[in-house]
């Protein structure tokens, strides 16, 4: 059986949270699922979210970022716009999650 | 591998610098939902069905 | 035999859409599940969901997105029962079960 792999991108902020949460979701139901915060600096994350970024990595999922505040912040793993599109070529699907 | 590019704005740099890697050496199609008139769903869907994978941007 | 279709829907604007996919691929014989979380379970309040609800095959929402939209879960929207009132594991069939997924 192969696993499905699944990257979520989110652009706007009050999307990247509840994201966040989905990619989560997807890892749950054994799939590879990674979340990419784009264009947007996010407030500090709060327990339930550092905690479910946690879980997905220990799901071997991750969280990555474009922008180094995130990345500062929040401890998301940094990516470039380049990186990224190479690792979609990998997904079997790819959700640009919410608006822009 | 044939990939369909939905697009639900206009795409700027980031959608197109993520659409140009992702469909590299690949067979690709695109469709646009933001237009002034209703989109032929029609002939949406059989796109859908005919993509080995379909990536709705933004 | 008509591809079977999953559509996740994240956004309120991709309704009108979701309504036109869905009885495009209807009426090409598709098997259609939809199911919408975060800010597009507010579309259960516009007068299309029930429509869509009537001509999909499965509809459903995260029920702890509606909740956390400042909805009552039991409040149920039309077109809906308790048991489509669901979690992310929905959006997780789509993704294993059907032969073509969109989001919206």
């Amino acid at each position: 059986m192969s696993y499905k792999k699944v990257c979520l991108m989110y652009r706007h902020k009050d999307y990247a949270v509840d994201g966040i949460r989905s990619a989560l979701g997807l890892a749950v139901e054994n799939m590879y699922a990674y979340g990419v915060v784009l264009d947007t600096e996010l407030e500090t994350f709060d327990e339930n979210t550092q905690e479910s970024i946690e879980m997905l990595r220990d799901m071997e999922g991750d969280i990555f970022s474009t922008i180094p505040a995130n990345v500062e912040k929040n401890g998301l793993t940094a990516i470039t716009l380049e990186e990224l599109g190479e690792k979609l070529r990998e997904m079997t699907h790819i959700v640009p999650y919410g608006i822009k | 591998m044939k990939i369909l590019n939905i697009y639900r704005s206009e795409p700027d740099s980031t959608t197109k610098t993520l659409v140009e890697i992702v469909t590299r050496d690949r067979d690709s199609d695109s469709f646009f939902l933001n237009t002034d008139t209703t989109p032929n769903y029609d002939k949406l869907v059989d796109m859908i069905f005919e993509a080995d994978q379909t990536i709705c941007w933004w | 035999m008509a591809k079977s279709l999953g559509i996740f829907v994240t956004t309120q604007e991709s309704l009108p859409h979701v309504l036109g996919i869905t009885k495009a691929a209807k009426a090409k014989g598709s098997n259609v599940k939809i199911f919408f979380t975060w800010i597009a379970t507010h579309s259960t309040k516009d007068p299309l969901f029930p429509l869509i609800c009537e001509i999909a095959d499965d509809v459903s929402i995260c029920v702890d997105s509606y909740k956390k939209q400042g909805y009552d879960i039991n409040d149920i929207p039309p077109g809906l029962t308790a048991k489509k009132m669901a979690t992310q594991a929905q959006h997780g069939i789509i993704i294993e079960d059907f032969d073509c997924y969109l989001s919206l």
